[in-house]
């Protein structure tokens, strides 16, 4: 047993039921556990929340599952605790999905976690197979539908089965065969899933470790629980990035270091071409994790470099070195300094606009971890292995940028932060502020969501968190349903300026309370497109929009989160009057003819400046 | 109080929730709050890592009270 679970029971005792909560969430975030000990771990954690000695955690995730989820419970608890999501987890019963979610209220959980087994799609060979598929896709497609009614995420668990079954290992794995069936019913399950919900898929989650690892039929007799310790840590820490994935969106930046982590040596001493990259095993291994990381920017994710190193040396083999695969343009932030790295993290962190809990931090050197660790403790840490080899497993062991959808936009983020590093260098040399705006060229163009944009817009309310005025993170049902809706107002606002296409940055949604009134249920703006005038614009296209559906007023709202206070004042520079204030909620309203619309630089497609 | 006796009540602390657990040879499931059957296969799941050994599927279930347990354990340690 670590001995961090007596330590942790014993500070407990002492009424120091936060030190004892800090203590298991840190040997969980390091990795230090072993799988035998999460068990515990997860009880204390959940015990302690139970008895109130800790403030419960706002995250509810129910388990409902055709196997018995007890074991697993206790382990996501202490996973989601050690990668700083924590979560309350409780479960059904045993193979009563159906019913588990017909006795569930909407609001009960934020997150519903369905895990299928393969009893009945292997169960009654008299069926044919095909018959089989379809009944197993039916009800899970109702099952989704009462998840979405329950207005909680969804996280699907795909079926597997313990043994190759009766035609073996080649033809079980053909049509009609058992393992032919789990797999095509995992793929039909994966396409027909609703957008915006997450997927693990057993089979392939198994073969990380091996299958013979994973399973042991002794599990599923005793209690029709088939996994091991090791797999149930190995299932949480898969639920748990999915549990991002719907929550908070996946991490967006990488923070690298340069020597021994993205080539080898020090480019310091060796010059810039004479760092081990290429030819050598080792150089290899370096090429082959910055071809890693290169093709994760072409899926959205930022590189940043931080560098204990003289600028010129630090840029050299990027220049020079032609083994180089990436490129200073790869990178969206460079910073190299002889400062401690948590400050030059955090100086990036507002430089790109961007949370520090939005940062995944990489460096060979376990000195420059732990200080990044404890300065800054939003900031995810890898602990990489000594041999450069392993650099890459240990950087997708964290599932650090699992995501539900992959938009255009995703793909196009690196340059357009590549483009907002242009921008910055302009705005030094623009004399005041709005030449600098006027000399964007911005154009935006409002419309209103249609099923296309649903999947960005579900992703933008999902992950947005500094200028958003409420925070709901709404599913597909409700934006569509707003959409849908004659008297409701759903606008998204695209931008482009002359650097670039910003693609969707922006949405709101509106819906009655009374007939005169229109209630600004869900406004939120992509920080790239911040202090540009973009939010004016828009409200311009709200205003009229409100004014076409007949209302004669607007009822603004903003609920303060720690992410969101440059939002605070927002209303009030428009114009509202505030109605209502509380700790936890302002509204304000405001007369539509009463309105002093507000300035832009932004300009509607087809205007010539 | 035997030394596999002291390790497993160290075990049912951890399982049970509850460091004020006694443990003597006499005790059964019946003396202790939450010991239902599910509870028991997480009992002899952890059973079986602490002392080293798999326990059997046919010996899940079945033993009468506490000393049956040590006795199990001493028995397959001293195999």
């Amino acid at each position: 047993m670590h001995d961090a679970i007596p330590q942790a029971r014993a500070l407990r005792k002492a009424g120091d039921a936060q030190g004892a909560t800090a203590l298991l969430a840190d040997v969980v975030r390091r990795g230090s556990l072993d799988a035998l000990d999460y068990d515990s771990v997860g009880n204390l954690l959940a015990g302690m929340v139970e008895k109130g000695q800790v403030a419960a955690p706002k995250l509810r995730v129910r388990l409902i599952g055709q196997w018995t989820t007890s074991f697993l419970m206790p382990v996501l608890t202490a996973v989601t605790w050690g990668r700083r999501q924590p979560a309350v987890v409780t479960e059904g019963s045993y193979d009563q999905v159906w019913q588990d979610l017909l006795t569930m209220q909407p609001g009960d959980a934020d997150v519903i976690v369905l895990l299928a087994w393969s009893q009945r799609l292997l169960g009654d060979p008299t069926r044919a197979p095909t018959a089989r598929m379809a009944d197993e896709l039916e009800f899970w497609r109702m099952c989704w539908a009462r998840v979405a009614e329950l207005g909680a995420r969804l996280i699907m668990v795909g079926p597997d089965a313990l043994h190759d079954g009766a035609l073996g290992a080649f033809l079980g794995g053909g049509p009609g065969g058992e393992r032919g069936l789990i797999r095509a019913a995992n793929q039909a399950l994966r396409d027909a899933l609703p957008p915006g919900a997450y997927f693990v898929d057993l089979e392939s989650l198994s073969a990380g470790i091996g299958r013979k690892r994973f399973y042991e039929a002794r599990g599923w007799h005793w209690t029709h629980q088939p996994l091991t310790d090791e797999a149930l840590v190995e299932l949480a820490g898969a639920l748990q990035a999915g549990l991002r994935a719907v929550t908070t969106g996946p991490k967006k930046v990488l923070v690298l270091d340069l020597d021994n982590t993205l080539w080898g040596g020090v480019v310091g001493e060796t010059g810039p071409l004479g760092v081990a990259l290429g030819e050598t095993p080792d150089g290899e291994a370096f090429r082959a994790f910055q071809a890693w990381c290169k093709a994760l920017t072409q899926r959205g994710v930022l590189l940043a470099v931080a560098s204990k190193n003289e600028v010129d040396d630090a840029r050299g083999p990027f220049l020079q070195n032609p083994a180089m695969v990436l490129g200073l343009d790869d990178i969206a932030a460079f910073e190299a300094s002889w400062e401690p790295k948590g400050h030059t993290i955090a100086r990036m962190a507002e430089q790109l606009s961007l949370g520090l809990d939005s940062f995944v931090f990489v460096d060979d050197n376990p000195a420059e971890r732990e200080q990044v660790r404890q300065a800054l403790p939003d900031v995810e840490v890898v602990d990489i292995p000594t041999d450069c080899a392993g650099y890459i497993d240990a950087v997708e062991a964290g599932r650090w940028f699992e995501a539900v959808a992959l938009t255009a936009e995703d793909a196009a983020r690196a340059a357009q932060y590549q483009q907002e590093r242009k921008r910055r260098d302009l705005q030094t040399s623009a004399s005041t502020l709005d030449d600098y705006l006027a000399s964007l060229d911005m154009v935006g163009d409002v419309r209103a969501v249609d099923e296309a944009d649903l999947p960005r817009v579900v992703q933008l309310i999902a992950k947005t968190n500094q200028w958003n005025l409420t925070t709901r993170r709404h599913g597909p049902d409700f934006v569509g349903g707003v959409s849908r809706d004659p008297r409701g107002v759903a606008l998204t606002l695209r931008m482009a300026d002359k650097f670039g296409d910003h693609g969707l940055v922006a949405v709101v949604l509106g819906t009655p309370t009374d007939e005169h009134t229109l209630h600004l249920d869900t406004w939120l703006m992509s920080c790239r497109v911040i202090a540009r005038t973009a939010e004016g614009f828009f409200f311009r296209a709200i205003v009229e929009a409100a004014r076409a559906r007949g209302y004669r007023r607007l009822l603004g709202e903003y609920l303060p989160t720690k992410k969101n206070p440059q939002v605070a004042d927002l209303y009030d520079n428009l114009g509202f009057v505030v109605q209502e204030r509380t700790v936890e909620r302002t509204t304000w309203v405001v007369e539509l003819d009463a309105l002093a619309l507000p300035t832009t630089f932004v300009q509607p497609p087809g205007s010539n400046g | 109080m035997s030394a596999t006796l002291d390790k497993l009540t160290t075990v049912f602390h951890d399982v049970f929730e509850d460091d004020d657990i006694v443990l003597t040879r006499e005790t059964t499931a019946a003396d202790i709050a939450g010991w239902d059957s599910l509870r028991n296969v997480m009992l002899m799941r952890k059973v079986g890592r602490t002392f080293g050994f798999p326990i059997d599927t046919s010996e899940v279930t079945g033993l009468k009270n506490v000393g049956a347990l040590v006795d199990m354990i001493d028995r397959k340690k001293g195999a």
